[in-house]
């Protein structure tokens, strides 16, 4: 059966569930985040949640707007790992704005190619504040003095003399006609005593592009942390650990994600969050044993992708379902089958020397002890990525099943220790190995524990969260201000142009080509960002919301004002669009940490939102397919096909 | 003791379209498809009642499968259109408005059934020979000297779908696009008989929709990264390759159901196994290159084929077999117990890796000419990535049909307001012979043909959807939209163009909202002049057969006498 609802038009149902599921994460904006608890009123289980993306994961939403808010947010976050917040605050916001314009009756299409447009200018903005990391890598030699009080609050994430540095730099080599990172390092060197000697050094950059300087983690990572600072730390401690076992340059500093492993030890402090080059896995006693049996040596290693046993088969096999054995006797059953396979695995183990098995899937609790009996330490759910880290590093080829195994699949160079053995706490074993390679690895471990154990997901994923911001940064090679001044200096940008628009209308309204309505829209947009750096705002805790409301307008008005001023004179120059950053910056109390956003993540974010935003607003029904029609309690306002 | 339970007796209902209930699930039908209709159509979301994926869409080839009901009405018009979008790809809404509205405007005229089927099918055959005639007023020549006409086209079919949500940039780049991928797939010289190529399409999520583009020849997918490093300094110079059909996981799986009977000695698997890497063996004593298989291949048969520098691809999926044999000229392998034989072999040249997104590709060249093409579309999210799929396919398939017929019909409704008036015209000019001929008084035969061309006008005032009206001009009767929100004293001032946009606006021209009277008058073919194009096409072929499936599926809804369902 068929069902379908009619979406009244003037009060988009869709629109405003979307709203509203928004509405749930706002608490989980911003640095200063609140824990949820999510309970299951009919099994009694609860949940603690931080983020959105875990939020969501916990709720059961049959609608159709949340599960494609659920799908959305789950493909940003598989690729991002950070942004979910801002994307559901902003589909809610604009999705609000999308409400608005369809109460003051602007057709549908006006609205989405406004929106469309608004989110170019926005992009724009983005592009042109974002700012080059490799100027980022020095401690900012000048200072603001607080001008004005007005910002000094903005944020908790305080604003950052750097990225208007760094912004007065490009507005200067973009005026000059030269967009490139020279000219920010020049700026810089232009300070230094080594003026000459720098300058040449420039050149010789210019000659070889194929050796860029690499950005500054540290620094960089403390204005990525987002309040996060403990999680930051360990981040650029792991690359801090890389880099130093990077095999080509010492000096330089990296940071591979996919290199990176967490373990997570319930019942500890959480001061007990380390990190350790290798990778550190958590085993039984026996197989502590072993790894104490092995330290010290030079391990052979054999990968498995898959399960470790008799009866797995790799995917795509189908098994015979109708096998009936004849036979008179009855003495081959199952378990001497697998008794004869595990003989000859562990002979074929032996004969090739092999010492360790790290195994992608499940390994059986008697196969790791049969191992351990021969003193072959078997680890079990090892991530894909880190087979392949110890593939490269070893020269062992991943195989399928042991039986595979040949001489040349078996890696070496490779050792085992206990690192720590934690069972004395509470008397369940816990004891942990640290397999590393002798060379060549840069697989590191970030340990990270806490008394509480429903802390323990938040942490991870806070950690990831760090860990990625750093990731996207490295890869975009820019980094975008914080702390709310890339979206003000949006709103600023959006209200100018709708404010520009509306002048232009008037002049020649017979232009029927143009929206009429794109300066309404546009200003819509500019509230649900508004919205958004309020919000944050209040999630510190010191603001109530109408006061963070004001308080944002009034700096934005004062902005405007300055702008307004100097907009005259440069508006002929075309390239005033950073002189925003100076001036919103300038009248800030001088910050003692820098905040920056990653590019790409709050792009992608934005433009998510967006389209989620643009797709419901177009949807005028659902079609629910699978409705019982005799069923009494089917829904009075579903309509029947 | 087994029980009986009386059997129901079967339901009647006589004159089905007469009864409420069924009527207004006919409207509702009529609104849900109605609303879809055109560039600014509304989005449906197609979910089930537990909470599955959600599909957004606008498009009639995925909307009405998910749509059944229990009247059968619903599901001989839903059947209908189906078949005519599994052939035509383009114009089902269009069908499925005409045929609804049909069906109202038969009922609302309150002409018996017989008589209202009688006008209807010969209103059809007017407007069939006039779609047809040499002077038809809306049909365009198509001209294969020039894309434009062709990306018009392409154009008019995807910017239909605002699932997409694509920006005119992103429109008329796709449009390029889908035209350049066909003209590809129309072979250069082949003497004899033409067979066209195929277009393969590969889906990239995450990627701005600017990033698509086309390729000739085939790209598959490599999703084990261990292989790559070996594909890097491969040779240019053509290859042996292999394709295999069947199953070369090592299981029994297409043997069937029922019961084996093994002896407990024997073991299948290793067997199986055996017999793959005799496989093996003799794939690499004929020197090939290039392992393909559709199906799963056994790991210890992939490490022993890359043991020995050949390239093994599993899991290749049934849609590219087709476009891979054309380009390889390997005949699929279907079994593993037999020994190759030469021929099935084919050649592929200039292996390159490519990388889109997270995806990582294996782009294969043919030997000779070959007409296959990969298309790579990039979006930002799943849900207008599926439907930049279908309206691409569907594009592909519009193109081709201009190859049989190289016309174009005029879009955005100006077509059917365009034959409205014609047959509107027509109709009255002829109207003693036709009440004659379908044996009816010449009241009726007005009426008929009032409810005929008022559901053609329904479908051109189905684009509208944002409470502007429909109007038509009284010399070339095309269709003209005027926004709901715009106020100005001239009507001529705010309707720009006309539908296609053929015709521009000017002072002394008249305009009638539609489903209004209007004198009737002949529709006045344009000059012409080369340099106004159209800006909206719609594809000729699809569309009369859309109109013929339309008024046929109508015409049988009516006939319908009796309903007589079996409700045990």
């Amino acid at each position: 059966m068929l069902g379908s609802t009619i979406i009244n038009h003037r009060q988009h149902v869709g629109l405003q569930k979307l709203a509203a599921l928004a509405g749930i994460t706002h608490s989980s904006l911003g640095p200063n985040k609140k824990y949820k608890f999510i309970q299951d009123e009919a099994s009694g289980e609860s949940a603690l949640v931080c983020s959105c993306f875990r939020i969501f994961e916990n709720l059961e939403l049959s609608c159709a707007v949340g599960q494609l808010v659920h799908e959305t947010i789950q493909a940003h976050q598989k690729v991002y790992h950070t942004g979910s917040g801002c994307l559901l605050f902003l589909a809610g916001a604009w999705s609000r704005a999308a409400l608005e314009c369809l109460q003051r009756g602007i057709p549908v299409p006006h609205i989405i190619s406004a929106l469309s447009e608004g989110m170019d200018i926005c992009v724009d903005v983005c592009r042109k504040s974002s700012v080059s990391t490799e100027g980022l890598d020095v401690e900012p030699s000048e200072s603001f003095n607080a001008k004005s009080h007005a910002l000094g609050f903005l944020l908790s994430k305080k604003p950052n003399v750097e990225a208007s540095q760094a912004s007065h730099n490009l507005q200067e080599t973009s005026t000059v006609g030269l967009k490139t990172l020279n000219g920010s390092r020049q700026r810089q060197i232009k300070l230094s005593r080594h003026f000459y000697e720098a300058r040449s050094e420039n050149v010789s950059t210019v000659t070889q592009p194929d050796h860029p300087k690499l950005p500054d983690i540290a620094h960089i990572a403390k204005g990525l942390s987002h309040g996060c600072v403990d999680a930051m730390n360990l981040v650029v401690e792991a690359s801090r650990v890389q880099s130093k076992n990077h095999p080509g340059n010492i000096s330089c500093s990296t940071f591979d994600v996919t290199k990176v492993m967490t373990c997570v030890l319930p019942g500890l402090p959480e001061e007990h969050a380390c990190v350790l080059p290798g990778c550190v896995v958590l085993v039984s006693d026996e197989q502590a044993s072993v790894a104490h049996h092995l330290k010290e040596q030079s391990l052979r290693v054999a990968l498995i992708n898959g399960d470790l046993s008799d009866t797995y088969r790799h995917l795509g096999f189908k098994k015979l379902t109708g096998v009936q054995c004849v036979s008179d006797q009855s003495e081959f059953t199952s378990s001497s089958k697998d008794k004869e396979w595990m003989e000859k695995i562990v002979a074929l183990l032996l004969n090739l020397g092999v010492n360790l098995i790290l195994v992608s899937g499940l390994v059986r609790e008697e196969v790791i002890q049969r191992c351990c009996r021969h003193h072959i330490l078997a680890v079990e759910k090892v991530k894909a990525s880190v087979l392949r880290a110890f593939a490269k590093a070893t020269g062992a080829v991943p195989v399928t099943y042991a039986t595979q195994l040949s001489r040349h699949c078996v890696g070496v160079g490779v050792k085992a220790e206990i690192w720590r053995d934690l069972s004395s706490y509470d008397g369940k074993p816990l004891i942990t190995v640290n397999i590393s390679t002798v060379e060549n690895s840069e697989l590191v471990t970030v340990i990270l524990s806490s008394c509480v154990h429903g802390k323990l997901q938040a942490m991870e994923d806070r950690f990831w969260a760090c860990a990625y911001r750093l990731h996207h940064m490295l890869e975009d090679k820019v980094l975008l201000p914080g702390a709310g001044v890339t979206e003000m200096l949006c709103v600023h940008h959006l209200q100018r142009e709708a404010e520009k628009h509306v002048k232009h209308h008037r002049e020649r309204n017979r232009d029927s080509a143009a929206n009429p309505y794109r300066g309404e829209v546009l200003n819509l947009i500019a509230d649900g960002l508004l919205d958004y750096i309020s919000t944050v705002m209040v999630n510190t805790g010191r603001f109530s919301k109408v006061k963070a409301m004001t308080a944002a307008r009034q700096q934005l008005q004062n902005n405007n004002e300055s702008l307004d001023a100097k907009f005259s004179q440069l508006s002929l120059e075309g390239e005033e669009e950073d002189s925003g950053v100076s001036l919103l910056i300038q009248s800030s109390k001088a910050p003692a940490v820098q905040i920056y956003d990653n590019l790409s993540v709050k792009q992608e974010a934005w433009r998510k939102a967006l389209d989620l935003v643009v797709l419901v607003l177009q949807t005028d029904a659902e079609v629910i397919t699978g409705i019982d029609q005799t069923s009494d309690d089917t829904q009075e306002k579903l309509m029947l096909l | 003791m087994s029980r009986l339970s009386k059997k129901s007796p079967s339901l009647c209902t006589d004159l089905p379209l007469d009864n409420a209930d069924i009527c207004k699930k006919l409207d509702l039908l009529r609104q849900l498809l109605r609303s879809c209709f055109g560039p600014t159509g509304r989005l449906k979301q197609v979910h089930n009642n537990i909470g599955g994926h959600v599909v957004t869409t606008s498009t009639s080839s995925v909307l009405l499968p998910a749509i059944s009901s229990s009247q059968p009405f619903i599901n001989l018009i839903k059947t209908s259109i189906l078949n005519h979008v599994s052939r035509f790809s383009d114009c089902g809404l269009f069908a499925a408005i005409l045929c609804l509205s049909l069906i109202e405007q038969a009922k609302q005229s309150g002409l018996r059934g017989n008589v209202a089927i009688r006008v209807n099918k010969h209103l059809l055959g007017l407007c069939t020979s006039y779609l047809q005639g040499e002077d038809c007023g809306c049909k365009v020549k198509l001209d294969f000297c020039s894309s434009q006409s062709l990306i018009t086209l392409a154009r008019s079919v995807i910017s239909s779908k605002p699932t997409c949500v694509l920006t005119e940039p992103e429109t008329l780049h796709i449009s390029r696009l889908a035209v350049q991928a066909f003209l590809l797939t129309v072979p250069c010289s082949s003497p004899g008989i033409v067979s066209l190529g195929k277009i393969v399409t590969v889906s990239v999520e995450g990627h701005g929709v600017l990033n698509s583009t086309v390729f000739p020849g085939v790209l598959l997918d490599m999703p084990d990264v261990f292989t790559i490093d070996k594909v890097e300094n491969l040779p240019s110079d053509a290859l042996r390759m292999v394709l295999f059909s069947a199953s070369l996981a090592g299981d029994l799986s297409e043997l069937g159901d029922g019961i084996i009977e093994v002896h407990p000695g024997v073991d299948t698997d290793s067997q199986i196994l055996d017999q793959l890497l005799e496989l093996g063996k003799q794939v690499v004593k004929d020197e090939v290159k290039l392992f393909v298989c559709q199906k799963v291949i056994h790991p210890v048969l992939q490490q022993y084929l890359r043991g020995h520098g050949i390239i093994v691809i599993e899991r290749l999926g049934i849609t590219l077999m087709e476009p891979l044999t054309q380009l390889t000229g390997a005949q699929p392998v279907a079994t593993l117990h037999t020994t190759i034989p030469a021929k099935a072999y084919g050649r592929v040249r200039d292996l390159r890796i490519r990388t889109f997104g997270s995806k990582t590709m294996l782009h294969l060249h043919p030997p000779g000419e070959c007409a296959i093409c990969t298309m790579i579309l990039c979006h930002r999210n799943e849900t207008m990535l599926s439907e930049l799929k279908v309206v691409c396919q569907k594009t592909e398939h519009v193109l081709r049909l201009t190859l049989r017929e190289p016309s174009a019909l005029l879009g955005g409704g100006c077509t059917e307001t365009h034959l409205a008036a014609y047959i509107r015209h027509k109709s009255m000019n002829e109207i003693p012979e036709t009440v004659s001929a379908l044996g009816c008084s010449q009241t009726e035969c007005l009426l008929g043909v009032e409810g005929f061309c008022r559901s053609l006008e329904a479908v051109a005032a189905a684009l509208e959807h944002d409470g502007g009206s429909s109007l038509m001009d009284l010399t070339h009767a095309h269709h003209w939209s005027h926004p709901a929100d715009v106020l100005t004293e001239h009507m001529g001032d705010s309707l720009g163009s006309c539908g296609c946009g053929l015709v521009e606006s000017s002072p002394n021209q008249k305009w009638t909202y539609l489903n209004s009277k209007y004198p009737q008058f002949s529709p006045a073919p344009l000059s012409e002049d080369a340099s106004v194009q159209p800006r909206v096409l719609d594809s000729f072929t699809a569309k009369l057969n859309a109109l013929q499936v339309a008024v046929e599926t109508a015409n049988l809804a009516l006939d319908v006498r009796y309903l007589i369902q079996d409700v045990n």
